[in-house]
């Protein structure tokens, strides 16, 4: 307890010390973990949207016309495709009754065409974007499909926008890691560097290692985490108003957006909690060799 | 705690022989003066013995220590047993004089009403009670030596190592800081002292161990130093 007390003086000695160094890398670890936070929400919420677009994306087997076939064993062959998500079973006349309804006033034309035209077919629902075009190659191999149809053009587009933002989302989180990581490690560098002497006299009379690196671990800790908590809160006064906006704005994203307040509150927590260790880590490398190097006898 | 050098050699790269040989055993409670001409070898060996070098050859055993096998974890350890001074007297300048002397308690994490009483008994043995809230840059050389011996008492050592504790004062503050160090060993504490001050040697007539080019040329008790 004695030596807690002494460690968080220490700490606090430190942080005031250096009190400009210290409030210039609080800044920078906060507007760099808020980026962090609004890219990672941002593709979170992009994800979302995505997910809920290819899951609304069907492929339609259409199968030859010929009132042999055996639709089970064909349904299970197609069940059986490693790229089906979900798949329903339509038959003629189930079909034929979902074009009249799809065209509304407009089915009487129907009624010219005599026999119904539609034969048996499938609607798949694969799980990503991706799956649709191995899915669609072997559909066309059976001999039972005559022919398949699908959004092409738009399975390629949604499926190409994801991997980048799955790629853009990682390089800014990656860039946000460095940066911080950057500015924690050369201002406990330098705060250590400044104290090099008081380091080297308080080892000669006797001071542990671990009690003279504490503060300057806690001191990164610290203000990493105080970063953390102010792009938390940044992160929270523009995501909620941007939602709101979205809401009047554009209403039919919003039920593929992440609104639920407790989430964001979790996620903010989550970045503080991320913001720390980083901090810590940081500290901790830099302090570990710092202090090796000057304690070390020649 | 006695000290034993036993065929010491320390070589500083590329090929710089600080120490060549050195054999001598100091016993407990002795004083000690280490004389030499500056670049003799007078540091290098006391900074052996507070293990900020290790012998390139040799052994230095201080107590139940073998400095040179000593595990680095246990270096605090074995430092809060030794009080060290040195000429540039080695003061923290963003803290005061009670904080300086403090510190070094804090370091082992005596309890607070503990540190403040030992503090004060210190800083009332080297007579600068009415300093004790001024930084070390508002305090005279034999002022801020006295600092120095104080927070090296602090955590009352067995061993005291002096590194011409005297060199950067006038005669008379000289005498000031001898007679405290004096009234350490006394104590019955051990003291080596490196010095190249013929008059503060042969002021007391102690045991003196002379260096020259890095090997051990004299050890006489009683001994004087006409340089």
């Amino acid at each position: 307890m004695t030596t807690l007390k002494y460690i968080l003086r220490d700490t606090w000695r430190l942080i005031v010390h250096h009190w400009v160094l210290g409030l210039l890398t609080l800044i920078t670890a906060g507007v760099m973990l808020w980026i962090l936070g609004v890219t990672t929400l941002f593709s979170l919420n992009l994800e979302n949207l995505l997910t809920r677009l290819e899951s609304e994306l069907a492929v339609q087997a259409y199968l030859v016309k010929d009132n042999t076939l055996n639709i089970d064993s064909i349904s299970e062959r197609i069940q059986s495709l490693e790229y089906v998500y979900t798949m329903r079973a339509w038959s003629p006349s189930e079909s034929l009754a979902k074009l009249q309804k799809k065209m509304g006033s407009q089915s009487q034309a129907l009624d010219m065409i005599g026999d119904n035209p539609i034969p048996w077919n499938f609607e798949i629902h694969v799980r990503n974007a991706g799956d649709v075009e191995p899915l669609v190659e072997a559909l066309k191999a059976m001999p039972e499909v005559e022919d398949v149809v699908y959004a092409g053009m738009v399975v390629r587009r949604i499926s190409a926008l994801s991997r980048i933002s799955s790629r853009v989302a990682l390089v800014m989180f990656l860039l946000a890691v460095i940066i911080t990581a950057l500015v924690v490690y050369n201002t406990i560098h330098i705060s250590l560097y400044s104290r090099r002497e008081e380091i080297g006299i308080m080892y000669l009379v006797g001071a542990t290692r671990s009690y003279i690196a504490t503060p300057f671990v806690l001191e990164g800790t610290l203000l990493a985490l105080i970063g953390a908590i102010l792009a938390a809160g940044g992160i929270v006064a523009a995501y909620f108003p941007g939602i709101t906006f979205i809401q009047q704005n554009l209403p039919l994203l919003i039920s593929s957006l992440i609104v639920e307040r407790g989430i964001i509150w979790r996620f903010c927590a989550l970045l503080a909690g991320f913001g720390a260790t980083l901090g810590w880590v940081c500290s901790y490398l830099v302090v570990a060799r710092f202090i090796n190097s000057i304690t070390r006898p020649e | 705690m006695n000290i034993m050098f036993s065929g010491v050699s320390k070589i500083f790269e590329p090929d710089i022989a600080a120490l060549v040989d050195i054999n001598l055993n100091i016993e407990q409670g002795e004083f000690v003066y280490i004389i030499g001409q500056t670049g003799s070898g007078k540091s290098t060996l006391l900074r052996l013995i507070t293990r900020e070098l290790l012998p390139s050859r040799g052994t230095v055993a201080v107590g139940d220590f073998d400095l040179r096998r000593m595990r680095s974890s246990d270096v605090p350890y074995y430092r809060r047993d030794v009080g060290l001074v040195a000429q540039d007297f080695r003061l923290i300048q963003t803290l005061t004089v009670y904080e300086n002397i403090a510190f070094a308690m804090e370091a082992m994490s005596v309890p607070k009403r503990i540190v403040a009483e030992r503090t004060k008994d210190v800083i009332n043995q080297v007579g600068l009670w009415r300093r004790r809230s001024m930084r070390p840059a508002q305090l005279s050389g034999g002022e801020q030596q006295r600092v120095a011996i104080a927070r090296a008492l602090a955590n009352s050592p067995s061993l005291f190592i002096a590194d011409e504790p005297t060199g950067n004062l006038d005669f008379h503050t000289a005498a000031d800081v001898m007679k405290i160090l004096f009234a350490i060993n006394s104590a019955g504490v051990t003291v080596v002292m490196s010095t190249h001050n013929q008059a503060i040697v042969n002021a007391s007539r102690q045991r003196v161990i002379e260096l020259e080019g890095g090997r051990l040329v004299r050890d006489e008790r009683g001994g004087t130093y006409t340089g």
